[in-house]
């Protein structure tokens, strides 16, 4: 019995999220705010912000999959009754992200084939392990994948995502802060619920620690890709927006990281520590043993 | 069935939280016995992560930097501030509702005041 979602409700819910931060936004952020002019303009720049947000959209792809998939797998009422909003929020993240990839010009037949041309292949890996587990019914080992591993990653990114735009990108900034405030719930419920599920099953830890470990490589494996791989064009957008006078004078500092200075593998550095951290706290928490993954 | 710290007509997040929860939390004897300070709690901190009528005894953390008042305490699961009417001590429950966290307030490492999650 999940105990601690005896105070949670749809109404809880509505109240919090529908009428709170949400209350008169349009896709996640003000009305009437756009993308930046350097953004759009900037062949370079529109590219490496379609390919960010194509990640986003193949994460909260993946989460809506597995919450939807969870609810029947779920063994109480309550837990079911929380996927259920997790669900909505889910869904409406990828459509936010979705909407974003529209704002950048993507043409909505385009699409797909934008998602399947910038999708990190170890991303798409990282979503396929939870949702083996989510189709087989695994609902302890589901939301650990879903709502530890994968929000805990969703949470430290979206933070990092958060502080890099709160000047440069207000409109993102704000669809991202919507994002993390579900993500509060999410992790919440992934701690709480399997903080005692794990205490009543715990034959079930190996499979569960193999299956962090698994996922923790191939985010390693994006991370690696995404700042080491794309240096070069990282390097290049960075310079652009210093130029066009819109990144250089701000310090925008995140777990003592200069965002706005780092180069392309400290930037990795920062936040797979910080994911990785997080990882092995909150496992600890709930009785797991933290795996650390192979490095690629 | 209901929360019973959300049936308290005088909502707090550390209500239903007289401090002994027999377990070890760090607590001394002078904080059992001397008299907790009581906080104003204003609608001023801009959180607007859950119902109305609670937004006021939470707010978002600002960071390794953020000072945080005897009255307050970090949830280490969602990193919001929960802020009560008294002061804080060693072995008081707390309830974070943007996580939905069940916490007791202990000693840390340094001797600030932490929460830890009971499950």
């Amino acid at each position: 019995m999940a105990d601690f979602l005896n105070a949670y409700s749809i109404q809880t819910w509505l109240e919090s999220c529908p009428q709170g931060y949400l209350q008169d936004t349009e896709y996640g952020h003000a009305a009437g705010l756009k993308e930046p002019a350097l953004i759009l303009e900037n062949p370079t720049l529109r590219e490496e912000a379609i390919g960010t947000t194509v990640q986003l959209v193949v994460g909260e792809r993946a989460a809506l999959a597995a919450s939807s998939g969870l609810i029947n797998a779920a063994p109480d009422h309550a837990s079911k009754r929380f996927l259920a909003t997790q669900t909505l929020d889910e869904a409406r993240h990828v459509e936010i992200f979705t909407q974003r990839l529209y704002d950048l010009g993507v043409k909505k037949d385009e699409l797909e084939d934008t998602i399947a041309r910038h999708a990190n292949p170890h991303l798409v890996r990282f979503a396929e392990i939870l949702l083996e587990k989510v189709d087989k019914g695994d609902f302890v080992a589901g939301v650990v994948g879903q709502n530890i591993v994968l929000e805990g990653l969703a949470f430290s990114v979206f933070e990092m995502m958060q502080a890099s735009n709160v000047e440069l990108n207000p409109k993102f900034a704000q669809t991202l802060s919507g994002t993390i405030a579900d993500e509060r719930r999410h992790v919440g419920f992934g701690e709480n619920r399997i903080g005692s599920l794990v205490r009543q099953h715990p034959e079930k830890k190996p499979e569960i620690e193999r299956m962090q470990k698994e996922m923790a490589y191939h985010m390693l494996a994006t991370f690696a890709d995404r700042f080491r791989g794309q240096a070069a064009t990282l390097e290049e957008s960075r310079r652009i927006t210093q130029a066009a006078g819109e990144g250089s004078p701000t310090r925008r500092v995140w777990h003592g990281t200069d965002l706005a200075s780092a180069a392309p593998e400290e930037l990795e550095a920062v936040l797979a520590g910080t994911v990785l951290a997080e990882f092995k706290t909150r496992l600890g928490r709930i009785g797991l043993d933290y795996q650390t993954p192979d490095r690629p | 069935m209901t929360d019973p710290l959300l049936e308290t007509p005088e909502f707090d997040p550390a209500s239903g939280a007289e401090g002994d929860t027999g377990a070890d939390t760090g607590a001394s004897e002078d904080d059992k016995t001397r008299p907790r300070r009581r906080y104003v709690i204003e609608d001023d901190t801009g959180f607007d992560e859950v119902p109305r009528k609670y937004r006021r005894f939470y707010r978002r953390w600002a960071g390794s930097r953020d000072a945080l008042a005897p009255n307050e305490v970090l949830c280490p699961v969602c990193r919001v501030v929960i802020r009560s009417a008294r002061e804080l001590r060693p072995g008081d429950r707390v309830y974070c509702m943007p996580c939905m966290s069940r916490l007791t307030v202990v000693v840390g490492e340094g001797g600030r005041l932490e929460a830890r999650v009971e499950y």
